[in-house]
């Protein structure tokens, strides 16, 4: 094998080079579990190809990944069937780092798998433990850092990277290590959306100008299907369904029955029939190609118009939430770490009832804002309150009780041994509320604990012990809840049931929800007021379908709007007006003004 | 007045216990959980420091505390005003350098305060403050110059390869320690070890914090009492106490998920595959390097030297 000090991984000589990854009839049971995690699988990963791997959560996803990547068996033990092969060559029988040079793993959270204080260390690594001399060492670090765009940041500490660094830093890593396919599991779930982008464009140029064969994990497959070769959908630990992108969602039937997630524009192309002549497009741009001219394109200018022309007029109306006293408020707030202003001169206002969606990119301020609303983290100027009281900094016990405030790593927030105990917890530390959100009982009934309240937390799904976090807060009396990034890496199932729940809740409380958050196209567009924030700065405010309308303003802080919405102002630009955010709403417009068939064609 | 039983009672208990209930205020307020990633996080840098052999880094601690082992309490101030002067070099961020006083004269101050009280010189001994029966359960007579200067010497001492050790922990990144350590023929798992640990001590402090605010937010009273709340501070230790415990298990399932998977990760990167290991770096001996190996080696030859000849040499 020749080797390239300065060259890609991938041009390698020898026999293992333009080799498939396959998997032929894998099925795998993990040690004492009553059901196989994965069924009679065949799967394959030819060089260049992007595959988009997805399914519910639970599905075998992360099982498929393993056994790719050999780790199954020889790390993570149960009873393997069938075999994993790379260019005819079994992997299960070798070792990790002989598999590792042929299939690479990218794990889902980039902190756990980086373990270098450096970047450069920690892309070295690899190469460093296979005993290769300097100048391959060198060559393939300085490959890796400028394939994946972290050449700025070779000598950064890892600990100071957003996300989407981390993240594009483990993947250099791993391709240190020259592996023919590289295997990600959820690589987008910490990202923001413009980050998420940055990563899908690396990886398309490893697959495209370096052969390499990606397989992708994600929940995302709006973000992730323009860019895929092939769509993989497993459900009950078997393959459904592996298919071109453009073939694969033809019959949403099988999407429905693994509760897996299907992109906002094929959706759009099964609702409106006739709206894409080509057949559905799997991006934003190609749907405004596809439509542009067309009576879809004319039907949503028309149904904008009407829209235009039903609006009150709002001259002098004040902003949302300003109306009655602000339930929660922050003015003039700042706050600095290590001289960088995370929040800058915030001046904000949420009211009683109201469900605000606070958006931005990693960084800009959106977790600190809201931290300080139950008191933690102190502001180095302005003043925060909660029903015109100022929230006190430190004292996170007594406004915990107002402002309920579920952390994204909802698991952290679980201590009791029970059900039950996890939602007595909070009534052992302080005085029983007069008038509870929900009481025992009713939280109990209200989330579906019934028959649970004696099994551990850790017998629930991960859904399970988020609601139970969720339960856990709302028995007790706070005034505002606050959750951060509540819907991250769930699939599009669990996604849909929380925002049922969320709706629910909201009805049947009445409680004040402020949501933190990077989907865009689910819990943002659902919230009635949307504030976004930039630089520590809020630079937009109003209700979702104004906010959304500009998608170039939101794009300039780190935030891509929702496909939808993207599409109606990619079509008609400014004449968009307030835009539609759901698929049914959109569906409804373009029916509700098609023009008169003719021979079952619209005009 | 001053005299009396009930006064000098009084002024015995505020000496005996005003240091071990200031040094955890003093900790909590200027240090916090947070505030200890500061001590071992690596601050990437291109000083002098940054760029000097890490096989000259590493022998830089041990050789100042063989110094600080053998030398007289007189040198000992020495050895000590020569182990900070790499500070001054560096110039590390005032958040650091708070941190880094804390955790210097905290340690110092104990010693300092508990020899004081528990070090007792051959008789006659002189008291500085003779503590009253009413106090004799402590097991302190009272307080000695001789031990309090006998617990800074102690504190001078420990603190001397405290000091060096952290210099390096935040000049030098963790992949040059492990070529260094290759260098000197050590295990490959030792480097790894030592690379795990820095690598994730700030991430197991950051957790920690984590899983503290959210017992908080759960309801959990961790709010601290003022300092004259005398009575609420026992109910305070006994909360923190018990938070200890609830935190436990979220704290141990995110570890051993964590484990796994990094275990996974360094197999699949090869560790271990090999019985040496290639490095990106390439560490050309300057002649600063030079130097300084000559100086640490004078050093140690010198004190060795003066240990021999019973000059200037520790008196035990």
């Amino acid at each position: 094998m020749s080797r390239h000090a300065s060259g890609p991984p991938h041009q390698r000589d020898g026999e293992t080079a333009g080799g498939e990854l396959r998997a032929e009839d894998v099925s795998f049971a993990y040690l004492g579990a009553p059901r196989a995690a994965l069924r009679h699988v065949d799967l394959g990963v030819a060089p260049g190809e992007v595959v988009l791997l997805t399914g519910a959560s639970g599905c075998g996803k992360s099982t498929l990944a393993l056994a790719l990547c050999g780790l199954i068996p020889s790390r993570v033990h149960g009873e393997l069937r069938g075999r994993v092969t790379f260019a005819g060559e079994a992997l299960s029988g070798l070792p990790p780092h002989k598999t590792s040079q042929l299939v690479g793993m990218v794990f889902q959270n980039p902190n756990q798998q980086l373990i270098s204080q450096t970047v450069e260390s920690e892309v070295a690594f690899g190469p460093e433990n296979l005993a290769l001399p300097q100048p391959e060492i060198a060559g393939r670090v300085d490959w890796c850092l400028d394939v994946t765009g972290m050449g700025g940041l070779r000598r950064a500490a890892v600990v100071t990277l957003s996300g989407g660094q981390k993240q594009r830093t483990a993947i250099a890593a791993t391709l240190a290590m020259r592996p023919r396919v590289l295997v990600l599991d959820e690589p987008l779930s910490d990202l923001d959306p413009v980050g998420a982008q940055e990563v899908l464009g690396t990886l398309r140029r490893l697959a495209q100008d370096e052969r390499a064969g990606v397989v992708i994990i994600e929940h995302r497959v709006d973000e992730v299907a323009p860019w895929a070769d092939r769509v993989v959908l497993m459900d009950g630990g078997r393959v459904v369904l592996d298919q071109p992108p453009r073939a694969a969602w033809s019959d949403g039937a099988p999407w429905l029955a693994a509760g897996a997630g299907v992109p906002d524009m094929v959706r759009l192309a099964h609702d409106v029939p006739g709206a894409f002549p080509a057949g559905p497009a799997l991006s934003v741009d190609e749907a405004v190609e596809a439509t542009r001219g067309t009576w879809f394109a004319a039907a949503l200018a028309a149904a904008a118009a009407d829209r235009v022309r039903a609006r009150p007029d709002r001259t002098g109306a004040a902003p949302a939430g300003r109306l009655a006293p602000p339930l929660l408020s922050w003015e003039h707030v700042s706050v600095t770490f290590d001289g960088n202003r995370a929040v800058d001169d915030v001046t904000l206002s949420v009211g009683e009832g109201e469900w605000v969606a606070l958006i931005g990119a990693n960084g800009s301020g959106k977790s600190t804002l809201t931290g300080l609303a139950v008191g933690l983290g102190k502001p180095g100027a302005g003043t925060v309150a909660f029903r015109g009281r100022p929230v006190r900094p430190g004292r996170v016990f007594e406004h915990a009780a107002e402002v309920a405030l579920l952390l994204q790593a909802a698991d952290e927030m679980l201590f009791a041994e029970t059900v039950r105990g996890e939602l007595e917890f909070g009534l052992r530390f302080r005085a029983p509320p007069a008038s509870p959100v929900l009481d025992l009982a009713g939280a109990v009934e209200f989330f579906g604990f019934d028959g649970l309240e004696h099994h551990s937390p850790w017998e629930l799904s991960q859904g399970g012990r988020q609601r139970l976090a969720l339960a856990a807060l709302l028995v007790g009396a706070p005034g505002v809840l606050v959750l951060d990034e509540p819907t991250t890496g769930q699939d599009a199932d669990h996604m849909r049931a929380f925002l049922r729940l969320l709706t629910r809740i909201r009805s049947y409380t009445g409680l004040t929800v402020i949501t933190v958050t990077h989907d865009i196209r689910g819990l943002a567009s659902r919230a009635a007021r949307v504030v976004l924030l930039g630089e520590g700065r809020v630079r937009m405010d109003g209700p979702a379908s104004q906010v959304f309308a500009h998608p170039r303003e939101l794009a300039r802080w780190g935030v891509l709007a929702p496909p939808l919405a993207r599409l109606q102002t990619g079509l008609l630009g400014a004449a968009a007006g307030d835009v539609l955010l759901t698929v049914e709403d959109v569906a409804a417009a373009a029916l509700a003004h098609r023009p008169a068939a003719r021979n079952g064609v619209p005009a | 007045m001053m005299q009396s039983l009930l006064a000098r009672t009084v002024i015995s208990y505020l000496l005996v216990f005003v240091v071990p209930l200031l040094l955890p205020v003093v900790f909590i307020k200027l240090v916090g959980l947070g505030g200890l990633r500061e001590l071992v996080t690596y601050e990437a840098g291109d000083t002098p420091l940054h760029r000097l052999d890490p096989r000259l880094k590493v022998l830089y601690p041990v050789a100042m505390g063989v110094l600080s082992i053998l030398l007289s309490w007189t040198l000992m101030l020495a050895v000590f005003a020569l182990s900070i002067l790499p500070w001054l070099w560096l110039r590390p961020s005032r958040q650091r350098i708070r941190v880094l006083m804390v955790m210097v004269i905290g340690p110092a101050l104990a010693g300092f305060w508990s020899q004081g009280m528990y070090y007792l010189p051959p008789p006659p001994v002189h008291f500085l403050y003779q503590f009253p029966w009413t106090i004799s359960w402590l097991g302190s007579p009272g307080i000695t110059s001789y031990g309090m200067i006998f617990g800074l010497e102690q504190s001078a001492r420990v603190l001397v390869t405290v000091s060096t050790s952290m210099l390096i922990l935040v000049t030098t990144d963790v992949g040059d320690f492990t070529w260094a350590f290759e260098r000197f023929r050590a295990p490959p798992q030792v480097g790894f070890a030592l690379t795990a640990a820095l690598r994730f001590l700030p991430e197991v402090i950051s957790r920690t914090t984590l899983v503290l605010r959210a017992v908080e937010l759960r309801g959990y009273d961790l709010s601290r009492p003022r300092w004259f709340q005398a009575g609420a501070w026992p109910d305070y230790i006994r909360r923190v106490a018990h938070c200890a415990v609830l935190i436990t298990v979220p704290l141990l399932v995110g570890a051993l998920r964590g484990t796994a998977t990094m275990a996974m990760v360094a197999d699949a990167r090869g560790f271990g595959v090999s019985r040496t290991r290639g490095s990106l770096r390439v560490h050309k001996r300057t002649a600063t390097d030079v130097w300084g190996y000559v100086i640490l080696a004078a050093l140690v030859i010198g004190a060795l030297v003066l240990n021999h000849l019973h000059i200037g040499a520790r008196q035990y």
